[in-house]
């Protein structure tokens, strides 16, 4: 599995603002990643691994260059296509958890499973089942505002694999955390990546990076090196 | 469908999760716009009702028989009558005498035969007093004195527009004779014929056909006027149904009572120029109502864009999440809606439970009418649906102008 590439982007740009004041955050990347791989973009900050997390993502879309997922040459999409994309392929982990405050954690989970189509119950029994997969069983009618940020961030861990998607990305899922709840959600996304889940996960620490199949670094915009696991 | 039910779980929850008296503030602002839609109208349509209310009851009833375009008075009256006696649907009636004439008041007082003399033009009507009574209750509109007896000769009642001491807060705009009080001696002349009367009573009504009207017993009236064919000027009625009034009309059509008269219903009675005035108070309403829809519209835009703003991160990361942008623009279409629905549910019911029957009870007192609320359902629907309508609009702009943003940069908190 690990030797088909479910991301392949090539010469990958991006740059913000118009004339003199032009800044190149992204000056031509060109990487790919496997699928069942469990990849870490490290970097210092203003290295340009977070914009180049939303290029790879289809939240944001290059200045320059080309990028195909899961065999889709998602650039040429609309942007309502590259919804539709998102929702079925793809899967996310924001820094901040980024749940809907006034949805039970429950619900939170069971928004893109309705977006998609399920129905109430089907989508209620997956949300329950993958809340139950991240260690927050009873949980599911907390507001998230009566769970700790660990536990939040569980449930955004559990809203991202409910689906199923082919992709998590993880943007620095554990600089809000604690260091006793950030092993636990890297242990979860090792688990997830145990059961062949492709996760990208942006992070600055190094510690959590090492579990990882492969670490790319960037430096101004560049990707300067690659670690693999041995 | 799958926008639709995931953009009610997201709109339900937020109102359910929102602070309540911000609810109830929204909800407020709705209810006094439906109210000021509906109440600014029906008051000012409610005053030109009013004051029909006031003429039907007091004076032209259901049915109104007339003379006929071309003739001075209805025809065979006696026969009309007697024709009327057999309807049991007629619950009372009253046969109408009119003339014009001179009051004089004061001419016992008056020393100096060069100065003025205090007199007014007047209508006289000559009433049966018990017909008139239990017709329109004259006798309860007697404000100062008392009402006509039947035994009795030579007493008069007059309308307040006559006196001046009524009349004058309205300016020189009716002839009046001076501080004539009950048990004074008037007098009353026609052409070369004068009658001396002693007032009896002093009459009000929301009415100016009353106020501007002075009334004898009807025997001394045709004597007066010498009228004695026993044909009248005017006969009104009350029937069991008010709301049948044109099938009764047609009834007298048939049998040929309109060969001696004109037959109206009182809706057919009622001069043009009250129905214009309706119509235009209602536009009026409607126009300030207008006033009230946009100011709310603007403040459920601002609610809901403010509240859009304050989740714009979130919205950002619904549509990362691959919300589409529909279901997002839903729940708060839907917030705006329940905010409408709720806010014109009891302005609804604040209108029909209370403010109408209040009114009915304690019409507000107008110089020409008992003023009250009038709100026909079917209006009150349709502006329910105008306003219903544009707060949905003024809740859908919003939330597009926060949803069209990019998504990233919603996300980030970019401008």
């Amino acid at each position: 599995m690990k030797d088909t590439p479910i991301i392949v982007a090539h010469n990958i740009h991006r740059s913000f603002g118009t004339g003199d004041l032009i800044t190149h955050v992204l000056r031509g990347i060109t990487m790919s990643v496997q699928q069942g791989e469990f990849v870490a973009i490290m970097g210092k900050s203003g290295a340009g691994k977070s914009t180049l997390m939303y290029q790879l993502s289809v939240l944001d879309r290059p200045t320059e260059g080309s990028l195909v997922i899961d065999g889709v040459d998602v650039l040429s999409l609309s942007e309502s296509e590259q919804t539709h994309f998102r929702l079925h392929t793809l899967g996310y982990v924001f820094q901040d958890y980024a749940l809907v405050p006034d949805l039970s954690a429950r619900e939170n989970v069971m928004v893109p499973l309705l977006m998609r189509g399920m129905t109430w119950e089907e989508a209620k029994q997956k949300s329950d089942t993958a809340i139950d997969n991240v260690g927050l069983k009873g949980k599911y009618q907390n507001l998230p505002s009566q769970l700790s940020g660990g536990e939040q961030q569980r449930i955004a861990i559990a809203r991202a694999i409910a689906g199923s998607p082919k992709i998590i990305f993880a943007d620095e899922p554990t600089a809000n955390l604690d260091s006793i709840s950030g092993e636990a959600i890297i242990a979860l996304l090792d688990c997830l990546h145990e059961s062949g889940q492709t996760i990208v996960m942006v992070t600055h620490e190094e510690e959590y990076a090492a579990g990882c199949d492969r670490i790319i670094y960037m430096e101004d915009g560049l990707v300067v090196r690659e670690k693999k696991r041995a | 469908m799958k926008a639709l039910r995931l953009g009610f779980l997201l709109g339900f929850r937020q109102v359910q999760r929102a602070s309540l008296w911000t609810t109830l503030l929204i909800i407020f602002v709705m209810m006094f716009t439906f109210l000021n839609l509906i109440a600014v109208s029906g008051i000012l349509v409610g005053l030109i009702v009013g004051s029909e209310r006031a003429v039907r009851e007091n004076s032209y009833g259901d049915i109104v028989i007339s003379p006929r375009n071309e003739e001075n008075d209805i025809l065979e009256t006696p026969t009309i009558l007697r024709q009327l006696s057999s309807y049991p649907e007629i619950t009372a009636y009253s046969v109408r005498y009119e003339g014009a004439g001179q009051l004089e008041a004061n001419y016992k007082e008056r020393r100096d035969l060069s100065s003025e003399r205090d007199v007014a033009s007047v209508k006289v009507t000559g009433i049966d007093l018990t017909l008139e009574d239990n017709m329109t209750n004259l006798s309860r509109l007697v404000v100062d004195g008392s009402y006509l007896d039947p035994q009795e000769e030579g007493y008069i009642l007059i309308g307040v527009y006559y006196i001046k001491e009524y009349a004058e807060q309205y300016g020189d705009i009716f002839e009046t004779v001076d501080g004539v009080k009950p048990g004074d001696t008037v007098r009353l002349t026609l052409g070369e014929t004068s009658k001396e009367f002693t007032v009896k009573g002093i009459v009000q009504s929301k009415v100016d056909d009353i106020n501007l009207n002075t009334y004898i017993p009807e025997r001394e009236f045709r004597r007066l006027f010498g009228r004695n064919d026993q044909n009248a000027d005017q006969i009104v009625m009350r029937i069991k149904e008010p709301e049948k009034n044109a099938e009764l009309k047609q009834t007298f059509l048939q049998s040929g009572m309109g060969t001696y008269a004109k037959i109206q219903t009182f809706e057919e009675s009622v001069p043009k120029f009250l129905a214009d005035i309706k119509n235009t108070f209602n536009l009026l309403g409607t126009f300030i109502g207008s006033i009230g829809i946009i100011v709310a519209s603007i403040t459920i835009f601002i609610i809901i864009f403010i509240n859009a703003l304050s989740r714009r991160r979130h919205i950002g990361i619904l549509k990362g999440i691959g919300v589409e942008a529909h279901a997002i623009e839903i729940a708060y279409v839907l917030q705006a809606a329940l905010y409408a629905l709720v806010g014109s549910l009891l302005g609804a019911l604040l209108t029909y439970g209370f403010l109408i029957p209040y009114f009915d009870a304690n019409p507000i007192k107008f110089p020409f009418s008992d003023g009250i609320l009038v709100a026909p359902p079917l209006e009150t629907l349709y502006k329910f649906f105008i306003l219903f309508l544009i707060t949905l609009i003024a809740g859908y702009l919003p939330a597009k102008l926060i949803t069209r943003e990019n998504t990233l940069n919603a996300i980030l908190g970019r401008k």
